[in-house]
């Protein structure tokens, strides 16, 4: 078995892909489990790769469809979890200046991202965090391009809108 | 931007891919186009770039508190224990039918005749194995067991790997079984015998037809103590007698059966160093269990057997 060629995979992407997960699921020992199995898959199906598949982009298209499974089977339990954070107190920072509204700014971002609904999570982190293209996060939700692309948007578009409790700093459009 | 003004809402996706630096020129300024007339969409622009130099920062942050390379390590582990486990397989056709070959990372650890119904003997077969299919790595096993079915070759010298045997007591069968030469049959006694439990006659028949990795462990050179070929693989005694025939093992058909035909084989003595003709001394009346036959003297002597030198089976060969 070619064993070195998936040794090489596992050296090349593990970090990579145990970071997405850590990000998309927000718990780390979900991360753990979570980038074991996609590579215990990959394991078993990298045989069957075309030579000039995109490896990256496979691996993401495999963690995401665990991630999918995953919470459907705790859909359940996250309801009630998010349930409950939401009715507890949220701490209040204020109105913070500066540099501070920034730091203020990503803490609240983490917490956009983790509420957003799994598919725009999952593409918001690949374009954004992983800089992957449109085409392979269709692919990686089985989804179109533009479906791909409007996740994204859609994600934006409520971190955009959570931050305007925020005093945004401004800076004028370049042209 | 206006909420409820059409220009601002249809261009608000633009915007965002503008502020991303994912937008075509004609894009970018029909955008900018826009903004320059439209202070609240220019100030949207702003915070989506804001966004942007955030999700900037975020990617450069380190992933939330984790331990990536504890996480790795169990990784390598649990490969490692998968890497032993896993086996790959390929199905092949063969003048036997179609023929499923797979191997571990230790060597070959399932020959299995499919049969017609191939699909559902293939599900079967692997059953409770963690197995993939990969003709490509398994296409040299196909390669050796043509040249051994067509006749080039007279052993497969593959590594095999019996963790798939049902017991210690078969793996034992099956060691034994794999000792027997080409062109040479023995009796399932013999066999019995030769694992020191004389009386698990019918254990080892039983073993044996779980072989997992037939041709490679003959079994198909072990028959009943009649000479006749009893069973193989389970029904296939068909293959049996095809096989026995590739290896020159005389056949004759007795009661509508094939069975060896002694009178037409060398024979030896189990542990014996010498081989002779079936008529030599009282070896016409040992049971099969204490004898080994031999199609051929060159199959005989290849193994390292001389010529018995009262019987003289050089001087006075069988005729063929």
């Amino acid at each position: 078995m070619e064993e070195d060629a998936f040794e090489a995979i596992v050296t090349g992407h593990h970090a990579e892909i145990h970071r997405y997960l850590a990000r998309v699921t927000a718990r780390a020992s979900e991360a753990d489990d979570l980038s074991q199995e996609t590579f215990l898959r990959a394991y078993r199906a990298y045989r069957s790769l075309p030579p000039q598949a995109n490896v990256r982009a496979w691996l993401f298209a495999i963690a995401s469809n665990l991630c999918k499974n995953h919470f459907r089977a705790e859909g359940r339990r996250r309801r009630a979890h998010a349930a409950v954070q939401l009715a507890g107190p949220r701490v209040d920072h204020g109105w913070p200046e500066g540099e501070a509204v920034f730091t203020e700014a990503s803490a609240r971002i983490d917490g956009i991202i983790a509420d957003l609904p799994l598919k725009q999570r999952l593409a918001f982190t690949m374009r954004k965090i992983h800089d992957l293209d449109y085409e392979t996060i269709g692919e990686s939700l089985g989804c179109s391009l533009e479906s791909a692309r409007a996740h994204v948007f859609q994600a934006l578009r409520k971190i955009r809108r959570g931050l305007d409790a925020l005093a945004i700093p401004h800076m004028e459009p370049q042209r | 931007m206006s909420r409820t003004h059409p220009a601002c809402r249809e261009i608000e996706t633009d915007l965002v891919a503008v502020a991303a630096g994912e937008a075509a020129a004609k894009t970018a300024s029909r955008v900018h186009a826009h903004v320059a007339l439209c202070a609240p969409c220019r100030g949207e622009l702003a915070r989506y770039r804001a966004v942007e130099t955030m999700l900037a920062e975020l990617r450069q942050a380190p992933a939330p508190a984790t331990d990536v390379t504890l996480a790795r390590a169990e990784l390598e582990s649990r490969l490692a224990d998968l890497r032993r486990r896993l086996i790959v397989f390929g199905v092949f056709s063969s003048p036997l039918g179609p023929i499923l070959l797979a191997r571990s990372e230790l060597g070959v650890s399932m020959v299995k005749y499919l049969g017609r119904a191939s699909a559902a003997s293939r599900f079967a077969a692997l059953s409770g194995v963690e197995a993939v299919e990969d003709e490509r790595e398994t296409e040299p096993l196909h390669r050796d067991l043509m040249d051994y079915l067509e006749g080039r070759r007279t052993r497969l010298d593959w590594p095999l790997d019996l963790r798939l045997a049902r017991s210690e007591f078969q793996r034992r069968v099956l060691q034994v079984t794999a000792g027997l030469p080409y062109g040479a049959v023995a009796s399932y006694g013999g066999i019995a015998r030769q694992i020191g439990a004389p009386t698990a006659t019918r254990a080892v028949a039983q073993a044996l037809r779980w072989n997992p990795v037939p041709i490679a462990i003959p079994c198909h050179r072990v028959i009943g103590s009649t000479g006749d070929l009893t069973g193989y693989a389970g029904n296939k005694v068909a293959l049996k007698e095809w096989l026995l025939t590739l290896e020159g093992v005389h056949l004759r058909v007795a009661r509508g059966a094939h069975r060896v035909d002694r009178r037409a084989m060398y024979v030896r003595l189990w542990d014996d160093t010498e081989y002779c003709l079936p008529t030599c001394g009282s070896l016409s009346r040992r049971s099969l269990a204490e004898i080994e036959l031999f199609a051929s003297r060159e199959r005989a002597q290849s193994v390292g057997l001389a010529p018995c030198t009262s019987c003289r089976p050089d001087l006075h060969p069988l005729l063929a």
